[in-house]
C-alpha cells in the first residue's frame, strides 16, 4: 500500500464547506449529498470538498481539531506519554496536508498547525520505531499497539515485515543451539 | 453592603486638588494646582475636558451651569458650564481665597481666603457682597447653610464661627483646631459641611474625630470616629439625602458613617495613602468622587450601604440604574423636556421649543420631582428621618440639584437605538454592517483602512465587492439587485445615502442622494425594486433601486429598525416610552406592490420583559420575524389575526449564560434558523470568520416531554411553518406544492396519531375535537379506525361530523360554480356513503352480536335507527343540490380524477387526491386510504342475515331506485365499470333526467316497498360478483386486512 492510496481513502472522511453556489441534492452511489444552499454550511466528502475549492464553489470549514489549542494540548499529551495517545481523526495526517494544500486561506493560523501536526507526527513515528525496535530486540512474538492511525502503519509496515523476514531467514539458517546470542 | 472602589487615575500634577460633580451627576469636575479645571464624563474619561483658568486652582464649585474657581491670582473667577468660557470675575482678595462654595440654589457664593475674610457674593451681582471680618488667621474653609441663614468658617487660628449672614455676626465659635500660621502649615484643611436641606447639623473635622453641632442652639451634639483613622480628618461631606456622612483622612482614609446610628458603615483605603483632600458625593448618593495631594482622582461606587432596608434599596437601585435614572431626573428638571416625548425624540431640540408650556404639567404628572413639597415629603419617607420641624418651609424656592428628588414608581426605560438588524455595533472597528441571505456587508475602519466588503453568499448573483468607504458609512443592506449604503450627515455635510445598483445594465451602476439639512438616515432597507430609509425628521422615504424618488410618509415615532422582503416593507418604531426596562415598540407592515395598503397598522409589537429587539426582518418565504435580545424568536401568524407566536428560544440551545446567538436568517421550509453562535459574546467577530448554525425551532408548548405535548407541537408548528404558502398564493408567488401538500399530510398523519392516541386513553370527546380539525378524507379513516376499535359512539359522531364537513366543502363548492367540481363531489359522496354504509353494517353487526350473545332481540338498534336515517336523508338530499347546475355535455364523459388535481384551490379536495394519488413516505395512511375504498365490496362479505338486517332498515332515495333501475344499462354500455364508476355514471346520467322525472322517483323512493328492496340487493349481489370477478378474489380478503393494518398504524407509534 502506498500513501497515495492511504491518501485516497482519507479522501473518503467527511468536512465541512460553505458552498457558494446554489444546487438541489446530487445522489451518488456512495450516498446522497447536499443541498447545497449558498452560505449554509455542508457535509461533503474531502474529495468534493477540494475540488470544489478548487473551482473557487467553497470555502472550507477546518474540522473542529484543526486547531492550535487543541492540536497543542495532542502534542504535549504526546510527549508525555509512551503509548501512543488518541487522535481525533484517523486522517489526521491526510487531511491536514490535503487541506493546508487547497485551502490555507481559509484555516486561520495554517503554518503554525502544519509545524505541530508535524511535531505530532514526528513524535508518533518515533515512538513507533522505538517500539518496533524493542520489539526486535526483545525477540517478543506479539505486541500490541493502540492508536495507530493507518499512514503511520503504513510507514513501517514495509521496512518492518521485510526485515523480520530476513531476520527469520537469517535465524532460521543458524543452528538451533546458538540463537541466543545472535 | 461593600462599595467598590474604583482605580484612581492621574488628574493633574501633583499637589492640592478638589473635586465636585456638576448638577446632574453626569461629571466629575476636578481642579489642581497645574491650574486647570477638568471635566470628567467618567472615571474611564481618556479625554476629560481640561479649562485653563489661571496658574493655580485652590477650590471648585459648580451649580446651575457656572464654575467658580480660587484661583492663585487672589481672585473668584466664574466659567460657564461646560463650555468652560470665562463669565467675568466674581471678586478680589488681597491674596488667594483658599476655599470657594456654592449655596445650596446657587444663588450666592462664599469664599474665604488667606487674608482673614470671607466674602458673601450674589452670583449674578457681584456688586452684592457681604464681608465677614472676624478670623484672626487664614481661612481655611467656608461652607453655606442650606437656608441660607448661617455661614460657617473655620480658620488657622484654630476657631470654627458661625456667622449670621444678614447681620455678619458672628454668632457661635468654637476654639477646637490646632493654631497654624498658614493655611501650607495647617494639619488639616477642616472642610466644614451642612447637614443638606435642613441644615440642622453641622459637621466640623476635628483632629481625628467629626464633631457634629446642633443648629440654632450650638452645642455638640455628638462625634463621630472610627479606630482606623490615624491621621488627622481633612474632608467631610454629607450626602445628599443627609442621612450619611463621609470623611476623607490625611492618612487616606476614606469612611462613611450613619449619622442616626453613629455607625460607620464603610471604610476604604486610598490605594496609595495620599491625603485625600477633595471629595464630592454624587448627586444621587450612588457614588463618591475624591482626589488627593498628589493630583489622582478615584470613585468610589456602590456607597452607601444602609442599616435601613428602604434605604439600601433606594441606594442599589440608583446606582445599578444609575444612566437611567440620571437621564429620567435629567429630563424631569430641564422644564421643556418632557419624559413623554423625549425618549421618541431623542435628537430632535425643535420639539423642545414648540411645547414648554406643556412640558412642566406632564412632569409633574409623571415625576414626583420638581415639585418641592412632595420632593422634600417623598425624602422623608424614604430616608426614615423624622421630619425636622418646618423643614419644608426653610426649603430653598429653586433648589432640584441639591438633593436628588426620589422617585419611587416605574422609571422610564431608554429607548434603544436604530439599527439595521444583522448588524454588530457601530464602534466596533471591524464589524459586520449586514449579514443576510444574500450576503456579507463587512466595514472596516482602522488606522490603515477605512474601507466596506461586500460578499455574496451565493457568487453567481455578484463577485465580491471592495469599496473605500470616504463618506463614512455606516449602514447597509445587500439585496439581489443593490447594495444601500448611507452615513449620517456632520456639521458640514449632509447626511447621504448611497446605492450601488450592480444589476443595473446601464452603465452608471450606483447613484448617490443627499438628504436635507438637518435630517438623519437611521435605518434602512431594500425590497425588489425599492429601497426604503428612515430618518431622525420621523419620516420613511421610498426610493426606486433606480433612484426614482417615490413616496413619503411619517412614522409616529422614532424608527428602531426596517426590513424588505419582495414588496412588504416591515418597520419598527417607539410607539412611547417603556418603563422599568421594557421598550414600547409599534409595528407596521406595509404592501407596497400594485395594491398598496397597510397589513399591519401600528400595533405593539410584543418583546420579552426587559428585553429589546435584536433582529427583525423576514423568513426567506417572506413572513415578519422577530427575535429580541432574550432570545426569543416571534413569528407573525397570519392564521391568526397577524398575531406573534413565539417560536424558538435561541437561548435554550446555549450552553453558557453568556453565549449567544446571532440570527441571520429565518427559514420555514425546511424548518432552520440560522444563526452564528457567539461564545461569551452578543455580536460574532469578524475574523476568524464565523460559521453559521442551524437551530430547529420549538414553540413552547406544555408537556412536550409526553407524547400528546410532541404530538401538539409538531402538529402546530407544522400549521404555522405551512401558512406561508397562503400567503404566497394569495399575493401571486409560486409556491412549492408538494411540498405544501406534504406538510399538509404530515399534519393530517399526526391528526391521526392523537386520534389514536387519544382512542387509546379512552378520550372520546378529545377524539371528536381531533377530527373536526381534520380533513374530510381522513375523518373517514377515523370513523373507520372508531369502528374498528369498537367505539361504536364515536364512530357514530365521527359519521355525523364527517357529513356535515363533506356538506361544508360542498357548500364552498357551489359557491365557486365549478361544475367539475361538484361532479368530483358527488363521487367522494357516493364513496362516503357507501363508507358509511359499511360502517353502519358493522355498527349493527356489532350490536346484533352484543343482542345475540346478550339477552336476546332487544330494542337498541332501532333507537340509533332514525337518526342515521336522517343523516342519509340529508345527505342524499344535499347530494342532490349541486345537480341542476351539472352540465349536460360532461355527462358522457367518465369522471376522470385527474384533470381536478392542478387545481389547488380547495385544501380538502387537493389532500384528499394526493393522499390517494401520491407515493409519499407515509405508506401507511395511503394504504389503509387505498383500502378504504376498496371496502366498498365488502356487503358482500357480511353474513347475509345481518346484510338482510340492514337492507331492511335501509333507507331508499330516489337515486338509488333510479339507479337500480338504470344499473344494467349503464353496465351493459360501459361492461368494465367497478361499482364505484357504476355509481358515479349513475349519478351523470341521473342529473340530466329532468326535475319532474327526478322529483318522481323521489316520490317512489318515499313510498317504496319490500319487495323492490329485495330486488335492489339482489342486483346488488350481482353487481358485486360482477365487479370481483374483474378484479380478481384478492378483495375479499380485504377489509380484514385493513382492519389489522390500521390498528397497526394506530399502535405501533405508541
Amino acid at each position: 500500500m502506498d500513501p497515495a492510496e492511504v491518501e485516497f481513502l482519507a479522501e473518503k472522511e467527511m468536512v465541512k464547506i460553505i458552498p457558494n453556489f446554489s444546487l438541489d441534492k446530487i445522489y451518488l452511489i456512495g450516498g446522497d449529498l447536499g443541498p447545497f444552499n449558498p452560505g449554509l454550511p455542508v457535509e461533503v466528502p474531502v474529495w468534493l470538498a477540494l475540488n470544489l475549492k478548487q473551482r473557487q464553489k467553497c470555502r472550507i470549514v477546518p474540522p473542529e481539531w484543526m486547531d492550535t489549542d487543541k492540536l497543542e494540548e495532542i502534542r504535549e499529551q504526546e510527549r508525555k506519554l509512551d503509548t501512543f495517545t488518541p487522535i481525533p481523526s484517523l486522517y489526521y495526517m491526510e487531511l491536514t496536508k490535503l487541506l493546508l494544500n487547497h485551502s490555507a486561506d481559509n484555516i486561520p493560523k495554517a503554518d503554525e498547525i502544519r509545524t505541530l501536526v508535524k511535531d505530532i507526527w514526528d513524535t508518533r513515528v518515533a515512538k513507533l520505531r522505538l517500539s518496533a525496535d524493542s520489539f526486535i530486540s526483545q525477540q517478543e512474538a506479539h505486541a500490541q499497539l493502540d492508536n495507530l492511525t493507518l499512514m503511520e502503519i503504513n510507514t513501517t509496515r514495509s521496512f518492518l515485515l521485510d526485515s523480520l523476514n530476513y531476520m527469520y531467514k537469517l535465524r532460521s539458517n543458524l543452528q538451533p543451539g546458538r540463537s541466543q546470542d545472535y | 453592603m461593600p462599595c467598590e472602589r474604583k482605580p484612581m487615575r492621574y488628574g493633574h500634577s501633583e499637589g492640592h486638588t478638589d473635586v465636585c460633580f456638576d448638577d446632574e451627576g453626569k461629571c466629575v469636575v476636578t481642579c489642581g494646582s497645574d491650574g486647570d479645571v477638568r471635566i470628567w464624563e467618567s472615571l474611564d474619561d481618556d479625554d476629560p475636558k481640561s479649562i485653563n483658568v489661571g496658574e493655580k486652582v485652590y477650590s471648585v464649585g459648580l451649580k446651575n451651569g457656572k464654575l467658580v474657581t480660587a484661583v492663585s491670582n487672589n481672585t473668584i473667577q466664574i466659567h460657564t458650564f461646560p463650555e468652560g468660557d470665562p463669565d467675568g470675575i466674581l471678586t478680589r482678595f488681597t491674596t488667594n481665597a483658599n476655599h470657594v462654595t456654592f449655596n445650596s440654589s446657587g444663588s450666592r457664593v462664599a469664599a474665604g481666603s488667606s487674608d482673614f475674610i470671607v466674602k458673601i457674593v450674589e452670583v449674578v451681582d457681584s456688586s452684592q457682597q457681604k464681608t465677614l471680618r472676624g478670623h484672626d488667621a487664614p481661612i481655611l474653609s467656608v461652607a453655606l447653610d442650606p437656608s441660607d441663614e448661617f455661614l460657617a468658617s473655620s480658620s488657622c487660628d484654630g476657631s470654627v464661627a458661625v456667622w449670621s449672614i444678614e447681620s455678619q455676626t458672628q454668632v457661635a465659635q468654637w476654639q477646637i483646631l490646632q493654631k497654624s500660621s498658614d493655611v501650607s502649615n495647617a494639619k488639616s484643611l477642616c472642610r466644614l459641611a451642612w447637614q443638606p436641606r435642613s441644615g440642622k447639623l453641622l459637621a466640623v473635622p476635628v483632629d481625628l474625630t467629626i464633631q457634629l453641632y446642633d443648629r440654632n442652639t450650638w452645642t455638640h451634639v455628638s462625634t463621630l470616629s472610627d479606630d482606623l483613622i490615624s491621621q488627622v480628618v481633612n474632608v467631610v461631606v454629607w450626602s445628599p439625602c443627609g442621612k450619611f456622612l463621609a470623611a476623607g483622612t490625611v492618612g487616606g482614609n476614606l469612611l462613611v458613617w450613619d449619622v442616626e446610628a453613629k455607625l460607620c458603615i464603610e471604610r476604604q483605603k486610598h490605594e496609595k495613602g495620599f491625603t485625600v483632600c477633595g471629595m464630592a458625593w454624587h448627586p444621587s448618593g450612588g457614588r463618591i468622587a475624591y482626589t488627593d495631594t498628589e493630583g489622582c482622582l478615584g470613585l468610589l461606587e456602590g456607597v452607601p450601604s444602609s442599616s435601613s432596608t428602604v434605604q439600601s434599596t433606594k441606594v442599589s437601585r440608583s446606582s445599578s440604574h444609575d444612566d437611567d435614572d440620571d437621564r429620567g431626573l435629567d429630563e424631569g428638571m430641564s422644564d421643556s423636556r418632557s419624559p413623554v416625548k423625549k425618549p421618541i425624540m431623542e435628537e430632535d431640540d425643535d420639539d423642545d421649543d414648540l411645547m414648554p408650556a406643556t412640558g412642566r404639567p406632564r412632569n409633574r404628572g409623571s415625576f414626583l420631582d420638581d415639585d418641592d413639597n412632595s420632593q422634600g415629603m417623598s425624602c422623608v419617607k424614604l430616608d426614615g428621618v423624622p421630619e425636622e420641624d418646618g423643614s419644608s418651609a426653610i426649603l430653598p424656592a429653586v433648589g432640584p440639584a441639591v438633593s436628588r428628588p426620589v422617585y419611587e414608581g416605574p422609571m422610564p426605560t431608554q429607548p434603544q437605538r436604530a439599527f439595521q438588524p444583522g448588524s454588530t455595533p457601530v464602534h466596533l472597528m471591524h464589524r459586520f454592517m449586514v449579514w443576510n441571505s444574500v450576503g456579507i456587508v463587512r466595514g472596516y475602519n482602522d488606522d490603515q483602512d477605512n474601507a466596506i466588503d461586500v460578499e455574496f453568499h451565493d457568487t453567481a448573483i455578484h463577485h465580491a465587492m471592495h469599496l473605500t468607504n470616504t463618506l463614512g458609512h455606516t449602514m447597509a443592506d445587500l439585496s439581489q439587485e443593490a447594495v444601500l449604503l448611507a452615513c449620517e450627515g456632520t456639521e458640514e455635510l449632509a447626511s447621504k445615502i448611497q446605492c450601488l445598483h450592480f444589476s443595473c445594465w446601464d452603465t452608471h451602476k450606483d447613484w448617490i442622494v443627499d438628504l436635507p439639512k438637518g435630517e438623519d438616515v437611521r435605518t434602512l432597507c431594500l425590497g425588489q425594486g425599492w429601497a426604503a430609509v428612515a430618518t431622525s425628521a420621523l419620516m420613511v422615504r421610498l426610493f426606486s433601486v433606480g433612484g426614482v424618488q417615490k413616496e413619503i410618509f411619517s412614522l409616529p415615532g422614532a424608527v428602531v429598525c426596517m426590513a424588505g422582503h419582495g414588496e412588504q416593507l416591515l418597520i419598527v418604531y417607539h410607539r412611547g416610552t417603556g418603563f422599568d426596562g421594557d421598550q414600547a415598540l409599534g409595528i407596521q407592515l406595509l404592501q407596497l406592490g400594485h395594491k398598496r395598503r397597510q397589513v399591519i397598522h401600528g400595533e405593539p409589537l410584543p418583546l420579552s420583559r426587559k428585553s429589546y429587539l435584536a433582529w427583525m426582518g423576514f423568513t426567506a418565504e417572506g413572513t415578519p420575524c422577530c427575535i429580541d435580545s432574550e432570545g426569543v424568536v416571534r413569528m407573525l401568524n397570519r392564521t391568526l389575526g397577524n398575531m406573534w407566536t413565539p417560536v424558538c428560544n435561541t437561548r435554550d440551545s446555549c450552553k453558557s449564560k453568556s453565549d449567544h446567538y446571532w440570527v441571520v436568517g429565518v427559514h420555514e421550509n425546511p424548518q432552520q434558523l440560522r444563526c452564528i453562535p457567539c461564545k461569551g459574546a452578543r455580536y460574532p467577530p469578524t475574523l476568524p470568520r464565523p460559521a453559521v448554525a442551524v437551530l430547529p425551532f420549538n414553540l413552547p408548548y406544555c408537556q412536550t416531554t409526553t407524547e400528546k405535548g410532541q404530538m401538539e407541537e409538531q402538529y402546530w408548528r407544522s400549521v404555522l411553518f405551512q401558512n406561508h404558502y397562503g400567503f404566497l398564493s394569495s399575493s401571486g408567488y409560486e409556491i412549492d406544492s408538494e411540498g405544501q401538500s406534504r406538510a399538509e399530510k404530515e399534519q393530517q398523519e399526526l391528526l391521526m396519531k392523537m386520534f389514536a392516541l387519544s382512542c387509546k386513553l379512552e378520550r372520546e370527546f378529545r377524539c371528536v375535537e381531533l377530527a373536526e380539525i381534520m380533513t374530510h378524507s381522513v375523518v373517514t379513516l377515523a370513523i373507520r379506525y372508531a369502528s374498528r376499535s369498537r367505539r361504536m359512539a364515536l364512530a357514530q359522531r365521527l359519521s355525523e361530523l364527517a357529513l356535515e364537513k363533506a356538506s361544508q366543502i360542498q357548500e364552498e363548492e357551489q359557491e365557486e360554480e365549478e361544475p367539475a367540481y361538484q361532479r368530483l363531489i358527488c363521487s367522494s359522496f357516493e364513496e362516503m356513503k357507501l363508507l358509511l354504509n359499511f360502517v353502519f353494517q358493522e355498527y349493527l353487526i356489532n350490536i346484533f352480536k352484543l343482542q345475540v350473545s346478550g339477552a336476546g332481540k332487544s330494542s337498541s338498534s332501532p333507537a340509533g335507527q332514525p337518526r342515521t336515517t336522517n343523516v342519509l336523508d340529508s345527505m342524499t338530499m344535499s347530494n342532490r343540490k349541486p345537480a341542476p347546475l351539472g352540465s349536460t355535455s360532461k355527462q358522457g364523459k367518465a369522471p376522470v380524477l385527474k384533470p381536478l388535481a392542478p387545481k389547488p384551490k380547495s385544501k380538502t379536495q387537493a389532500t384528499l387526491l394526493q393522499m390517494s394519488a401520491s407515493k409519499g413516505n407515509s405508506k401507511k395512511l395511503e394504504d389503509s386510504q387505498s383500502e378504504a375504498e376498496k371496502v366498498k365490496p365488502a356487503p358482500a362479505a357480511t353474513p347475509p342475515a345481518s346484510a338482510e338486517n340492514i337492507e331492511n332498515r335501509k333507507p331508499k332515495t330516489g337515486f338509488q331506485l333510479w339507479l337500480e333501475e338504470n344499473r344494467k344499462s349503464i353496465l351493459a354500455d360501459n361492461p368494465d365499470f367497478e361499482e364505484m364508476d357504476v355509481i358515479k355514471e349513475g349519478m351523470g346520467r341521473f342529473r340530466t333526467l329532468s326535475a319532474e322525472e327526478r322529483l318522481n322517483w323521489t316520490e317512489r323512493a318515499k313510498g317504496d316497498s319490500d319487495p323492490k328492496k329485495r330486488k335492489r340487493e339482489d342486483e346488488e349481489g350481482q353487481v358485486d360478483e360482477q365487479t370481483e370477478s374483474d378484479e380478481g378474489r384478492t378483495k375479499k380478503k380485504k377489509p380484514l386486512d385493513t382492519s389489522a393494518k390500521l390498528s397497526a398504524f394506530a399502535f405501533n407509534k405508541e
